[in-house]
């Protein structure tokens, strides 16, 4: 048994669990993730780990309640037990010198992207994040994200304030300025659609741009198969080979988009929501 | 119907007449297909004490043996054989424990009619001894009268031992070692012990708690399970071998899932048999919601593959209500790997096969989701290094089949986690890891086992060479 050592939340359904499990503690590096599961009859559920203490022997995560294991993961106290919690899996991002480095972050993957900044801060490089939220109220991690970046720029859905809508604009205009300020490595983490579009607008720049792919899962060890993606026309696996790719060569997007939703009608608790082929982050 | 020169034919007294043998062997009481195929419980609800009894009559005691020899374990057949004829099943049991401990898994799961019962004199007549069936028989006597006798475990011998995966390989080693006064310490990457017992073979061959009552014996010979750890992530093989462990054993099976390489394969609804077994047996997606892992199954399934993993696959998406179910096999029925017993209950359970065809594309429904797939027919030609005909395509053949969901089950090769974070550990092309006779590998004090090393076999192999590996760890142990 796991005791969650504490629980918060950070914005309207969104929250970030802190959990006791000092094996994971002591191996987890940037951009892997863990997989829970909170009673016996329940789902194996992947997070991608947001911090970590080997001396405490805690890991923290952000999830959005979407469904049904996240929405019954909201009703725990710190206190309580998850029965099951395995990790660090996946490979590490790939950290190092680039130079200048841009960084998209949505979703909960404004949490999930800090330990990987941080190991990019520490190789010196120079980073600009945008960040992403639908809205003030649902904006969070703002300066957490601020002391891992040279520059934050925030993308939130509410027009006016200096803030554009979406991601898509500020990047639009990084590329545009590349001869004053060229940018070495572009590193997105948020929703499927969003890491899409920006890999093809870095494709004509050639700038290499990593995503970070969460098709669904089921053993999270190269078991089950679940994860498998093309990427340059061979087949990977999400869970081992993964879950950071190069945006360039993943192929079939609308697959990886599809198989995620696949499960949307059973289990979906939000209410109204519609399968549109498409993430919904 | 079978196509082997089954029980039935042998049926009657007419070979009575030449001998005193009694061919009749006696068939175990089953759910009929339609109640089955509703329902994930046992699909064969095995003998009375009367029938093994009966059973057990028929076996003639012959000096030779024959069937001992076909075990791979070699289990004293006639002497268990002999305790039931005098009805003492305690006797009985006690025979079987001395080679096997997992008699209720093997008597269910055991392709016996390719071991055991293929040597069995009376096969001759058509007519084996059923001693799988008289396995389990003695196995759930033994469960049912509650108490399990704990052989006696030697004195500690103050070695500590790793054993990775708790599949029956694992288990084997595990016990072993055990009663021989090792401290042993099992590290199982899943949240459950079991291996393929636990995660691939379907509650209506296997039981749950069966392999739970299992895992329960050897935790209580001292052994510790530690789940949720994977070796080569929270622990690499080196870091095992430089803190107190003194041996290690290497039982992690054949996980990694094959794929037909063909183009449309990760559309969705396109399953690996792994992912598709997994959520059913592990996940019990078949009890969904009260079990929080769905699986979405569509009206028109096909299975790619032959063997038994495809024959489960087939049966779990029947019984989660799939309207018409199609088995696509590439060679033809005498050629399926799979036994022959479970294609028997497959057809039964109104299972349809395919023979001689095989899938060289998926097509989509417009929405990433499989709506078809085209099948081209094949011919057998000649035999490859298996022995079996091989299959060739007949050019211009292809036609088309419309299905919502396929299940793809081909077969599996070791996960190279191991392999990978271990360089001195040789292995094969295939990626098995390279064992001598007694299991041991290129790498000192570590030993492997089961589908790691053979790339896929049984149940009962795989507990054989864990004996084996076992019987050699202890030698280096007390050295
Ligand atoms: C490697 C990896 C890392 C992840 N990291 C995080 C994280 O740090 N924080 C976080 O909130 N979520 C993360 N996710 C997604 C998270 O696993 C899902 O949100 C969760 O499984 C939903 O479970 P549920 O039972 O609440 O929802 P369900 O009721 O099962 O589904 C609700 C909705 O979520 C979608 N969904 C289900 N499973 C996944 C999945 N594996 N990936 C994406 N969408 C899914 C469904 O398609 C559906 O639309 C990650 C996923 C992966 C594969
Ligand atoms: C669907 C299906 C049906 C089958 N039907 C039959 C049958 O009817 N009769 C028969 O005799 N055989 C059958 N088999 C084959 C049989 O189940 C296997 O040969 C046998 O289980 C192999 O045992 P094992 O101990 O080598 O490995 P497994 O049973 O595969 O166990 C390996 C264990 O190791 C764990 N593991 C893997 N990697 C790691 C790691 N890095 N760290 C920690 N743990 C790890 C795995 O999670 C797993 O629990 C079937 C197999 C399948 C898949
Ligand atoms: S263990 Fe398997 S092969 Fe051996 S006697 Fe029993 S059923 Fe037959
Ligand atoms: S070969 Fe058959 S008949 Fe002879 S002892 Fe063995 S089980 Fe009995
Ligand atoms: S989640 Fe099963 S192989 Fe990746």
């Amino acid at each position: 048994m796991f005791p969650i050592v504490a629980h918060n939340e950070l914005a309207p359904k969104v929250h970030r669990m802190s959990v006791k499990a000092p094996l994971v503690a002591q191996k987890c590096k940037p951009g892997q993730f863990v997989i829970l599961i909170i009673d016996e009859e329940g789902e194996r559920v992947p997070f991608t780990v947001s911090g970590w203490d080997a001396e405490t022997g805690t890991v923290d995560f952000v999830y959005i309640e979407v469904g049904k294991t996240t929405n019954q993961l909201g009703t725990l106290k710190a206190g309580d037990h998850l029965a099951h919690f395995v990790g660090p899996l996946g490979k590490p991002s790939e950290v190092d010198h680039y130079g200048h480095v841009a960084a998209v972050a949505s979703g909960y993957g404004v949490a999930a992207i800090v330990p990987i900044l941080k190991g990019l801060k520490e190789k010196e490089n120079r980073i600009t994040t945008v960040l992403q939220a639908p809205d003030r109220e649902r904006c969070f991690g703002q300066s957490e994200l601020e002391r891992v970046s040279d520059r934050l720029i925030l993308a939130i859905g509410a027009i006016g304030e200096n803030m554009s809508t979406s991601a898509t604009q500020p990047v639009r205009k990084l590329l545009a300025n590349l001869a004053q300020s060229p940018v070495d490595r572009v590193i997105l983490m948020g929703s499927l659609c969003l890491m899409r579009v920006i890999s093809e607008m870095t494709r004509p720049y050639d700038i290499k741009t990593m995503v970070h792919l969460t098709p669904l899962m089921v053993d999270g060890t190269g078991m089950c198969g679940a994860c498998r993606l093309s990427v340059k026309g061979t087949n990977k696996f999400a869970c081992v080979h993964g879950p950071e790719f190069d945006g360039h060569e993943v192929d079939g997007w609308e697959v990886l988009m599809a198989r995620r939703c696949s499960y949307a009608d059973e289990s979906i608790f939000q209410q109204g929501f519609q399968c549109r082929g498409c993430s919904q982050w | 119907m079978s196509e082997e020169k089954g029980p039935t034919s042998a049926h009657g007294t007419a070979g009575g007449k030449k001998s005193k043998l009694n061919l009749n062997r006696l068939e175990m009481p089953k759910q009929t297909p339609e109640e089955r195929k509703r329902n994930f419980e046992e699909v064969a609800t095995g003998y009375t004490f009367e029938m093994a009894i009966e059973e057990a009559g028929r076996c003639i005691q012959c000096k030779k043996r024959n069937c001992r020899q076909g075990c791979p374990v070699n289990i004293d057949i006639p002497d268990f054989i002999k305790h039931l004829q005098g009805g003492d099943v305690e006797g009985a049991s006690r025979v079987l424990k001395r080679k096997t401990s997992l008699p209720g898994i093997c008597g269910r799961v055991c392709p016996q009619e390719m071991q055991c019962e293929k040597t069995c004199i009376l096969n001759k007549k058509g007519a084996p001894i059923a001693i799988g069936r008289l396995e389990r028989y003695i196995a759930d006597w033994e469960r049912q009268e509650g108490a399990t006798t704990i052989p006696e475990i030697a004195p500690s011998t103050g070695k500590h031992v790793a054993v990775v995966g708790t599949g029956p390989s694992g288990l084997t080693v595990a016990a072993d070692l055990a009663l021989l006064g090792h401290q042993v310490t099992m590290f199982e990457a899943l949240h459950v012990a079991g291996g393929v017992l636990m995660y691939g073979i379907p509650e209506f061959r296997l039981p749950k708690e069966i392999v739970q009552r299992e895992v329960r014996y050897v935790k209580s010979l001292g052994v510790e399970i530690l789940l949720d750890t994977v070796i080569g992530i929270n622990y690499s093989l080196d870091e095992l071998l430089n803190t107190k462990y003194h041996a290690v054993y290497l039982a992690t099976g054949a996980g990694l899932p094959m794929f037909l390489r063909v183009p449309g394969e990760n559309l969705n609804m396109i399953y690996s048999a792994n992912e598709f077994l997994t959520r059913t047996n592990l996940m019990k997606a078949y009890l969904y919601p009260k079990y929080a892992t769905p699986i979405k199954m569509g009206k028109r399934v096909a299975v790619i593959g032959g063997g038994n993993v495809a024959m489960d696959s087939a049966r779990c998406a029947i019984r989660l209500g799939a309207q018409e179910v199609y088995v696509i096999y590439r060679r033809t029925r005498s050629e399926m790997p799979a036994r022959l017993e479970e294609v028997e209950n497959a057809e039964e359970e109104g299972i349809r096969f395919h023979f001689l065809c095989n899938p060289t594309s998926f097509i989509s429904d417009g929405r990433s989701n499989v709506a078809a797939m085209e099948l081209i027919r094949m011919e057998l030609g000649e035999p490859d290094a298996s022995g079996r005909r091989r299959p060739v395509s007949i050019t211009g053949s292809e036609y088309i089949m419309e299905v919502d969901t396929v299940v793809v089950s081909l077969g599996t090769s070791p996960n190279p986690l191991i392999a990978s974070t271990t360089p001195d550990l040789k292995t094969s092309k295939w990626g098995t890891v390279i064992v001598n006779e007694q299991g041991k590998t290129s790498k000192a004090r570590v030993w492997a086992g089961g589908d790691i090393v053979s790339g896929g076999a049984t149940v009962i192999s795989a507990m054989g060479e864990g004996r084996i590996a076992a019987m050699a760890m202890h030698q280096h142990l007390a050295e």
